[in-house]
């Protein structure tokens, strides 16, 4: 096995992550005993409170699985447990494999690929990885308080009868990640124009994945299927990795 | 559990209340927060001590400050958007314990529908906790299932006919993600990937810049989108 495959896949770096994971989750265990607890003392019916977990734990299954499938694709080059847990506690498959390249990058690493990582890489990526995403934490540490209260004092607007126009935020976080495909895609058609050093399987591999994207949205968007929302990302990976397999076999 | 007193509570009682509820839930959701931080930040030295290695700092600030660029603004947008649809509990489970979008907050409000509460209500409040809670507990437990289940795989996983599938997994992630975006909003999306894909076709030193570029190429996507946006064309 390839040495650091094994050192990032050890069996101490498993019981570290399973330690994290059992404090966190025993935290949210105590936010649903306090709220179930509150529930109760306000009066309201233990059913509604047990439909609640019931019909929240039967929702919460399908897209559990297809997180299962993201820690099999990042599993490749960050090892299993590291996986585990970036995708057990605040992360998503997109954010943590973009940050991932980036942190690759900084460090002098054409990208996340397996023959250029090591141990020493590793840690400065999860580093990044980890410190990254704790944008929201911050947020929410000092301002939660402060800006809920607002928004639940402030007084409802009456309706107009003409429908206000929704804000900018929204279509801002799609023209960030726009900005952030279209960047990665320029890259690998510039890596396939035919000169020294050129690839073309990223390319491929994209277009792959867009294919299947493409299959998923036209199910999910014109034949209703919204279930599969929950798979369509992490499937489309998987498919195009596989392509990525059989080309490489030719 | 242990047996909790029922008292009925008029309007004022349960303004009273929820307040009460929600400081509880503000002091245990920071320390949540707080821990976690704590915590996870830990994670990558503890895994460097056990190796003798530690994280390369310089590397480290480098690629923050890439990452800072994008995803700080982006979790802006998503405290202010996701928290008031989570409310108190239901934002500290969430924000820890990730997936917001595609998980907590169908199912936040999924609960909340089928409880029939209303917002700005204790009730409201409850369910919503409760509902996050349980989904961050169960999906912890759906991956610890599979986890257990992937390694005893690992050495199919480690087969060196598997390596173009891993070493692709980013160009799948992008040609993935970037048709779910181009198609939302193409009018957006046409004038920045045709630039990058000149850019990087004319000027080869590029492709290896992509960390940088993206802050230019999103920068220009966020204008196009603002500009859409004023005139009313999105």
């Amino acid at each position: 096995m390839n040495e650091y495959l094994s050192q990032v896949n050890a069996g101490s770096i498993y019981l570290i992550v399973a330690l994290v994971l059992a404090y966190i989750t025993v935290m949210c265990l105590v936010f649903l005993l306090k709220s179930y607890r509150a529930g109760i003392k306000i009066g309201m019916d233990k059913k509604v409170l047990n439909k609640t977990i019931l019909s929240s734990a039967t929702f919460t299954l399908l897209p559990s699985v297809s997180i299962l499938l993201g820690v099999v694709a990042l599993s490749g080059t960050l090892g299993v447990p590291f996986s585990w847990l970036r995708l057990s506690v605040i992360g998503a498959l997109q954010y943590e494999l973009n940050v991932a390249e980036i942190a690759a990058q900084s460090i002098g690493l054409s990208g996340l690929r397996l023959e250029e990582m090591s141990i020493g890489a590793f840690v400065t990526i999860a580093l990044v990885m980890t410190i990254g995403i704790l944008g929201g934490l911050f947020y929410s540490v000092f301002f939660l308080k402060v800006y809920l209260k607002k928004i639940q004092k402030s007084p409802k607007k009456e309706e107009t009868g003409e429908k206000k126009k929704p804000g900018f935020g929204a279509h801002a976080t799609t023209a960030m990640f726009i900005g952030l495909c279209g960047t990665f895609i320029g890259a690998y058609v510039g890596k396939a124009i035919p000169r020294e050093g050129s690839d073309v399987m990223p390319l491929l591999v994209a277009i792959m994945a867009a294919a299947a994207m493409a299959v998923f949205e036209f199910f999910i968007q014109k034949k209703g299927k919204a279930v599969l929302e929950n798979f369509s990302l992490a499937a489309s990976m998987l498919i195009a990795m596989a392509g990525a397999v059989l080309i490489g076999l030719l | 559990m242990q047996e909790t007193k029922v008292v009925v509570l008029s309007e004022q009682d349960k303004a009273q209340y929820l307040e009460e509820l929600n400081n509880g839930l503000h002091r245990l959701g920071r320390f949540l927060l707080v821990s976690g931080i704590i915590v996870l930040s830990l994670v990558p030295f503890l895994i460097g001590m056990l190796y003798g290695v530690s994280p390369d700092m310089t590397a480290f600030l480098a690629g923050y400050a890439k990452v800072a660029v994008v995803y700080l603004p982006v979790s802006l947008v998503e405290f202010l958007v996701y928290t008031p649809m989570l409310g108190v509990g239901g934002s500290y489970i969430s924000f820890i314990t990730g997936n917001v979008t595609n998980m907590k907050i169908p199912v936040a409000m999924n609960a909340k529908e089928i409880a029939g509460t209303t917002v700005g209500t204790p009730e409201d409040e409850i369910i919503s906790t409760i509902s996050t809670a349980t989904s961050a507990i169960v999906t912890t437990l759906v991956i610890v299932a599979g986890v257990i289940l992937l390694v005893p795989l690992q050495p199919v996983l480690q087969n060196p006919v598997l390596l173009p599938a891993f070493n692709n997994v980013v160009p799948a992630l992008f040609g993935a993600l970037g048709l779910k975006y181009f198609i939302k909003s193409p009018q957006i999306a046409v004038i920045p990937v045709l630039f990058m894909i000149l850019l990087c076709t004319f000027v080869p030193s590029m492709i290896s810049q992509t960390s940088v570029l993206m802050v230019p190429c999103g920068a220009l996507a966020l204008a196009i989108g603002f500009i859409l946006y004023k005139k009313d064309k999105l």
